[in-house]
């Protein structure tokens, strides 16, 4: 019980009177309009709300895949069956949230929330590494867009079967639930030039760390297959790192960013220094090795510690 | 023969498209260098607010209005160009300066400028996002369509400009002996704080600004408060 007030001369006010009118909310000529702009201010809130979420969850899955397939050991046409089942099943969860994300980010809404949008970096840099296991190739931006466009609109379709669960979903859903639609009517992701270009920058530090852990554990350079009888040696991972960043080097500065353009670049140029001393080591001290031996994987993490984030 | 790693037109394809948002950012740089003149020249001119007094308002403002009139021009070319390109793609180059802008709007209306026929010279007058962009002849709060606008952030933050500088405007207005002046900012500016706090606010820049707000409130208080006690508020109170 608090203490009762008491009116100028001390007498203490009773409390069962009458209350004083509930206080409202103080209302003027600007109220409507301040309330208008809150709607609109709060739907973009929102918005932002829910692809920060997806976008967190498909950074964390694309992790998830670069995790397996640095568990991939040489370059071969078809990945390990096991990593692949694993790259699949996260592949279709990010596509279902890729299709949850899509509707929110049509139109001029694409680069109003860019920057909530790392995931597409993150998903960049999964898709190129799992490409340049299976190719030894870098995929190129215009390969990778419909790629990224297709796995947004399976996931839509796939969802589409199941009790949607998400029932915030806005406008750009609304027509879903008609029949069955057709993929091209769907609202898709399309990949910037930006959202590439960073993603292989990281992709650099992945194939480093592939060469490194490919070279300790087999042996040998990671490099594509004996092109047949007679032919060229064929390509390492050495010559693939000096390429990108020779590439990286060339090109002009992006200038959204230059900050952490440079950043990008200097820990590119970094990992291309890893792998050329990895190759070094291969040639100089390779042919001491006696057959089958392998080396303390301890020292072999060292290396690449500073490098996991 | 394997494929090379790097697909040769992958690389001039890159090329090409930085070049290009770099040339887009060095042209949208001379316009908004030249919104920044126009922005700059009106807000000196109205600075001179602080120490006229209301009967010489109207020569003021139209001063005020040719500034704005370049102001309104250089928006338009930067609409134009810009409108070629994602908005939010480059929004946050010239986000401030459009604010500013704005506020410049807001203010000369405020006072009376800028006003219909209909009430000249009308003190008080509060343009709304609508108003803003029909002066700027732009389009506000786009939603459908990917092309240049005023949002309602940067109609908002140019609003909070204002009320600082009414807060000021308050106090000389004062010393210029105008007393039902402050005494209507006084009411405008408590209203407009209202306002605000009718807003949900993440913790963004809008809110660190909206937070200033507060103390152009108690600045204005202040002084009607001085007024108030010694009997100076005039009888016919503009609230």
């Amino acid at each position: 019980m608090s203490g009762s007030k008491r009116d100028w001369s001390g007498n203490a006010k009773r409390r069962d009177g009458p209350k004083p009118a509930q206080k409202q909310v103080v209302r003027n000529a600007y109220t409507p309009m301040f309330e208008l702009l809150r709607n609109e201010l709060d739907e973009h809130h929102d918005r932002r709300e829910r692809i920060v979420k997806a976008s967190r969850d498909i950074t964390a899955l694309s992790k998830k895949i670069i995790f397996s397939l640095q568990r991939v050991r040489k370059i071969e046409s078809q990945l390990p069956a096991n990593i692949q089942a694993e790259v699949d099943s996260r592949l279709a969860e990010i596509s279902k949230l890729l299709a949850t994300l899509a509707p929110e980010i049509q139109g001029i809404n694409r680069y109003r929330y860019s920057r909530n949008l790392m995931c597409l970096e993150e998903l960049v840099e999964a898709l190129t590494f799992a490409h340049y296991l299976k190719t030894q190739t870098l995929i190129s931006h215009a390969e990778l867009s419909p790629i990224v466009e297709d796995l947004t609109q399976k996931g839509a379709v796939t969802r589409d079967g199941e009790v949607m669960g998400d029932a915030s979903d806005t406008a750009g859903n609304a027509a879903e639930p008609a029949e069955a639609p057709t993929t091209e009517d769907l609202p898709t992701i399309s990949l910037t030039e930006d959202d590439y270009l960073y993603g292989v920058f990281d992709l650099t530090g992945e194939m480093m760390r592939f060469a490194t852990t490919s070279t300790a554990l087999t042996g040998s350079m990671a490099s594509g297959q004996a092109a047949g009888a007679g032919g060229d040696e064929p390509r390492t991972i050495v010559q693939d790192m000096h390429e990108l960043g020779t590439f990286f080097e060339m090109l002009p500065v992006g200038p959204e960013s230059r900050f952490q353009w440079y950043k990008k670049l200097e820990v590119t140029r970094q990992s291309v220094r890893k792998v050329e001393t990895l190759g070094y080591d291969r040639i100089v001290r390779g042919s001491e090795r006696p057959e089958g031996w392998v080396p303390d994987l301890s020292t072999g993490d060292q290396g690449q510690r500073d490098e996991l984030e | 023969m394997a494929p090379p790693m790097i697909d040769p037109a992958l690389f001039d394809q890159l090329k090409s498209k930085i070049e290009e948002d770099t040339n887009v950012r060095k042209e949208l740089d001379q316009i908004i260098d030249e919104l920044n003149q126009h922005v700059s020249y009106t807000q000196g001119v109205l600075s001179r607010i602080h120490s006229t007094p209301r009967s010489k308002y109207e020569a003021l403002l139209g001063q005020v209005e040719n500034g704005i009139k370049q102001e309104i021009q250089t928006v338009g070319r930067l609409s134009a160009f810009a409108s070629q390109y994602p908005y939010y793609k480059y929004n946050h180059k010239w986000s401030r300066t459009v604010q500013d802008a704005i506020s410049t709007v807001i203010l000369c209306a405020w006072l009376g400028g800028m006003s219909p026929e209909s009430k000249p010279g009308e003190v008080g007058r509060l343009l709304t996002l609508e108003d803003v962009g029909k002066a700027f002849e732009v389009p506000v709060n786009l939603k459908d369509r990917d092309a240049f606008h005023i949002t309602i952030e940067e109609y908002l933050l140019g609003l909070i400009a204002v009320v600082d500088d009414l807060s000021r405007l308050a106090v000389n207005s004062v010393t210029l002996g105008d007393n039902a002046m402050a005494v209507q900012i006084s009411g405008f500016v408590k209203d407009l704080h209202a306002g605000f706090q009718v807003l949900n606010l993440k913790n963004d820049t809008l809110r660190k600004r909206v937070d200033s707000i507060k103390y152009a409130v108690k600045k204005v208080e202040d002084v009607v408060y001085d007024l108030s006690l010694r009997n100076l508020i005039p009888a016919q109170g503009s609230q």
